[in-house]
């Protein structure tokens, strides 16, 4: 394979000159408080169900993280009167398929279908939203195989690099310091209870986003939705935690050891915007030249010029609360300061320089192109999408003044954009690799440097 | 109601496939050129199919075919290097591609108004890539680093290679598509050079264009961009047949890890072969879904693995059934393979229930249709399609050739593949030490 790109830009959207438009949906607000949306579409003969609800890692209980994702994978696991196993055997009866997760800000069940088996597939979630029975026997298997799900990516340096980077990058306390799956630490202080709780806190109208797209007839198909949406108590709107951006005084350097690395995989951060940023545009265009593209200037140097890695990117982050810019890439353990002294240069160089009117036109161009099958092509991209503007808040604008918004900017505006968030002082570095061949140059980073070893339960950093 | 469900989705399949309009078309080069319309989104998918992957290699040369994937970004006659990804991207298109055991893909996405520069920009590298020393080092270099990511850095690729390195003896699926780390740091710019010559001829190669374009626009641009580039002779065939297995063979790996691994591969036929609608439903009993037979049994009830994956990939020659379990902490993979065998020894003994078949083929069909959900999706079926089933027409054969396997098929079929003399198995070891307590 050339590239693992297109799975890194999931952020990333991109067409040429039109415009683009979300098609037409309708929206309600149920008596309990759900939201409910509904876009009809006739393509392939599926239905795709989004059911949201808001949370996620912020609404966790502290020293319990990973309890979202725990309690919506035991929701799977027996309701109303089918026990776990049916639950499996009558979704893929039907052809269906069903994901659920949680991540920093919402829980979600994503649920796809042929259109002809609407009432079995909807009355199947409908058992799963409202009444989950969470058996002891199928909680204590879910919370076992996570911890050994941690222990299993801790034998892959490129899975693990990222929870670590989570825990060391935000603050303790910051609902971002999790990676939204239970640990080898936290699975013990999750019981029955507590994720009945968290199920209820959770599991309300008030809470609840409630998205159909696809193959139906809204006059038949609504009645169904509203009466699954509409069938949770109204509850409690949950408490958004306020923004708390993280802030550095001083560069700090974790190195996570693995004596058995060929590699080493390294994250380097610095705070970045949030979701409704009005910096978002600008930041979007910004990244996809550094970070964020084949041809962007992190690959450009790292990859294509020096033959120092099979990648190099950036991710910015957009959720609720200020996320990370971080650059992201690996090396052969022999070439790391090679490959990160590289990677802070571009960035030196990015943040002093900035970008030019054609670099802006190509960007453009690309985040445009790319969005409609990034985002806009299937049921269930659309379901996302429309879950996602009602999570953040945001109206139909987002999507349809979008290319607009593009439009407007200039590089004047992305650099004044990038002179406020690309900051080459106070770096936030994280490397897994082999401590005993990599530690003493990697401490030319960072005063502040700690080495923790893989072998260490959890992915908490050692305090600095 | 459960076997109507398998009715309507059959049903509805049906009309589906009638919408899978392909325009089809040879040049006079021999290049074949499929267009399928889907007007949705203003984007295409343009995928050149290259009947030559890493089973056309030799030793010594190992995972050219891979490294060729990459040489084709590099730069040709008209766009010099970079020039390829520059040009695509502030066209608003972005590519990827990808090298198998038998086929090397290359995989454009863009707006329609970057079509005709697609099309130019694609029958400039298979006519006229150039071959820079220096380019060619510092690829070697990000081919490396791919190696030591999907391989050396990780436990399940490190096995995956040494069991397939086993399971077969003579054929050249023996080795790794991301070729040998000797090899990689071997080979030669005359090596290169030929392997261009082996595959990249247009007769060798199969052209789809999916999505918003029509016949009138693609057609009269393959001619004028792909029907000058002259015909070659096609990759020499792959005479070596692997010779039937005798008996168990077994591969251990020792390395840090905190949990081990078990893998299993059976030897199956080519995509070709009749069965080939039979191994399908056996992979979704097995391993179709949570509902299926491994997943309830070893991942549910008996709690030895995280995750039960099996099934099978269309091959142009003889293939594997692969298994592949992540054992969890404390479980030995000796109690992984007792319980796997038992059911793989009842599916070649009892006849499956009639709804459990039913509920593999609703899945495997319902797994038809996301196929088709996006334009990407849809190109590579119809390559997929035509290279290893002989005709991107067989998509529309595929739902009754699913519907036909009978319960008798199943049992048939699983008594011959999964009997123990076919079978390789590969465990990995956690090394002493690095184990994770209970």
């Amino acid at each position: 394979m050339r590239t693992a790109f297109g799975i890194l830009l999931m952020v990333l959207p991109g067409i040429a000159s039109s415009q683009v438009r979300l098609p037409e949906f309708t929206r309600e607000q149920l008596p309990n408080g759900a939201i409910l949306i509904l876009l009809p579409r006739h393509d392939v003969p599926l239905v795709s169900v989004r059911a949201v609800f808001r949370g996620g890692a912020e609404i966790e209980p502290q020293g319990m993280n990973g309890i979202t994702a725990a309690t919506v994978e035991m929701m799977r696991r027996g309701a109303g009167k089918r026990t776990a196993a049916q639950i499996d055997l009558d979704l893929d009866f039907l052809g269906a398929s069903l994901n659920a997760g949680a991540n920093r800000q919402s829980a979600y069940f994503s649920l796809e279908f042929l259109a002809k088996t609407a009432p079995e597939a909807m009355a199947i979630l409908a058992d799963i939203l409202t009444q989950p029975a969470f058996p002891e026997d199928e909680l204590r298997k879910v919370l076992a195989q996570a911890a050994d799900r941690v222990r299993s990516s801790k034998d892959n340096p490129a899975a693990a690099v990222g929870p670590y980077f989570n825990g060391f990058f935000y603050p303790a306390g910051h609902p971002y310091r999790h990676s939204g799956t239970p640990d080898e630490l936290s699975v013990s202080g999750i019981n029955r209870e507590e994720v009945l709780n968290h199920y209820r806190r959770m599991a309300a109208g008030k809470n609840l986003i409630f998205v159909a797209a696809g193959d139906f007839d809204s006059k038949q198909f609504a009645p169904l939705a509203r009466k699954i949406a509409g069938a949770l108590p109204a509850g409690e709107a949950v408490n958004a935690a306020a923004d708390a951006a993280p802030r550095f005084d001083r560069p700090r350097l974790l190195l996570v050891d693995k004596p058995d690395a060929t590699q080493t995989y390294f994250r380097i951060g610095m705070p970045g915007i949030h979701r409704r940023h009005p910096d978002r545009a600008a930041l979007l265009a910004a990244n996809t030249l550094f970070g964020g593209r084949f041809t962007s200037l992190l690959n450009d140097a790292l990859r294509v010029n020096a033959g120092l890695t099979y990648g190099a990117n950036s991710i910015l982050d957009l959720d609720r609360l200020t996320g990370a810019i971080a650059i992201n890439s690996y090396t052969p353990t022999a070439t790391t300061a090679k490959a990160i002294d590289l990677a802070l240069e571009v960035l030196n160089q990015f943040a002093g320089k900035g970008i030019t009117q054609e670099q802006l036109d190509s960007a453009r161009a690309y985040i445009k192109g790319n969005f409609p099958t990034d985002r806009l092509e299937t049921s269930d991209q659309l379901c996302a999408i429309l879950a996602e503007l009602e999570l953040f808040g945001l109206g139909r604008d987002d999507i349809d003044g979008f290319f607009q918004r593009l439009d407007a900017l200039t590089p004047e505006l992305v650099n004044a954009a990038i002179r406020r968030h690309f900051t080459a002082g106070n770096l936030q570095f994280c490397l897994v690799g082999n401590a005993a061949a990599i530690e003493k140059e990697a401490a030319k980073y960072a005063k502040s440097m700690k080495v923790v070893s893989i072998k260490t339960e959890g992915f908490a950093p050692p305090d600095f | 109601m459960r076997r109507l469900a398998g009715i309507f989705i059959v049903a509805a399949f049906a009309m589906e496939a009638q919408m899978v309009q392909v325009t089809e078309h040879t040049l006079s080069n021999g290049m074949k050129i499929l267009i399928h319309e889907d007007h949705d989104v203003p984007n295409v998918a343009l995928y050149l199919f290259f009947k030559v992957g890493s089973r056309n290699e030799r030793p010594g040369a190992t995972g050219i075919s891979h490294f060729f994937e990459h040489m084709m970004f590099n730069g040709a006659k008209k766009y010099g290097p970079k020039q390829f990804d520059i040009q695509m991207e502030k066209a608003g298109g972005r590519n990827n591609a990808y090298t198998s055991r038998d086929v090397t893909v290359y995989t454009d996405w863009f707006p329609r108004t970057a079509l005709e520069l697609m099309f130019d920009m694609e029958a400039d590298r298979i006519r006229d890539l150039s071959f820079d020393p220096k380019i060619v080092e510092s690829e070697r270099g990000v081919v490396s680093s791919e190696r030591r990511t999907s391989v050396d850095n990780s436990p399940f690729g490190t096995l995956y290679e040494q069991l397939n390195a086993t399971a077969y003896i003579a054929h050249p699926y023996q080795w790794p598509v991301v070729g040998w780390a000797s090899d990689i740091e071997a080979w030669t710019m005359e090596d290169l050079k030929a392997h261009y010559r082996m595959g990249y001829a247009p007769n060798n190669c199969v052209v789809v264009v999916s999505g918003d374009v029509t016949p009138a626009e693609a057609l009269p641009l393959a001619k004028k961009y792909f029907e000058p580039i002259p015909r070659q002779d096609p990759p020499p065939p792959v005479r070596t047949l692997e010779p039937p297995q005798l008996g168990e063979r077994r591969v251990e790996v020792r390395r840090p890890a905190n949990l081990p691994l078990l893998m299993a591969s059976f030897h199956i036929g080519p995509a070709r072969d009749p069965d080939f609608p039979v191994y399908q439903v056996i992979e979704t009993i097995l391993a179709g879904g949570r509902s299926s037979r491994l997943h309830q049994r070893l991942v549910e009830k008996e709690q030895l693995v995280l995750n039960a994956g099996g099934g099978v990939r269309p091959s142009l020659d003889p293939g594997q059934f692969l298994f592949s379990f992540q054992v969890r902490s404390g479980r030995k993979p000796s109690d992984v393979e007792k319980s796997l065998y038992e059911e793989l020894e009842r599916l070649g003994k009892e006849p499956v229930p009639a709804e459990e078949l039913q509920k593999a083929k609703n899945q495997i069909l319902a797994d038809f249709y996301r196929e088709l959900k996006t334009i990407s999706g849809k190109a590579n079926l119809l390559g997929t399609y035509e290279v290893f089933f002989g005709s991107w027409n067989e998509i529309l054969n595929a739902p009754a050739r699913i519907e036909k396997v009978s319960a008798e098929d199943v049992k048939r079929v699983a008594a011959r593949i999964f009997a123990p003399r076919n079978r390789t198995a590969g465990t990995l070891i956690p090394e002493p030490g690095a184990e994770v307590k209970q």
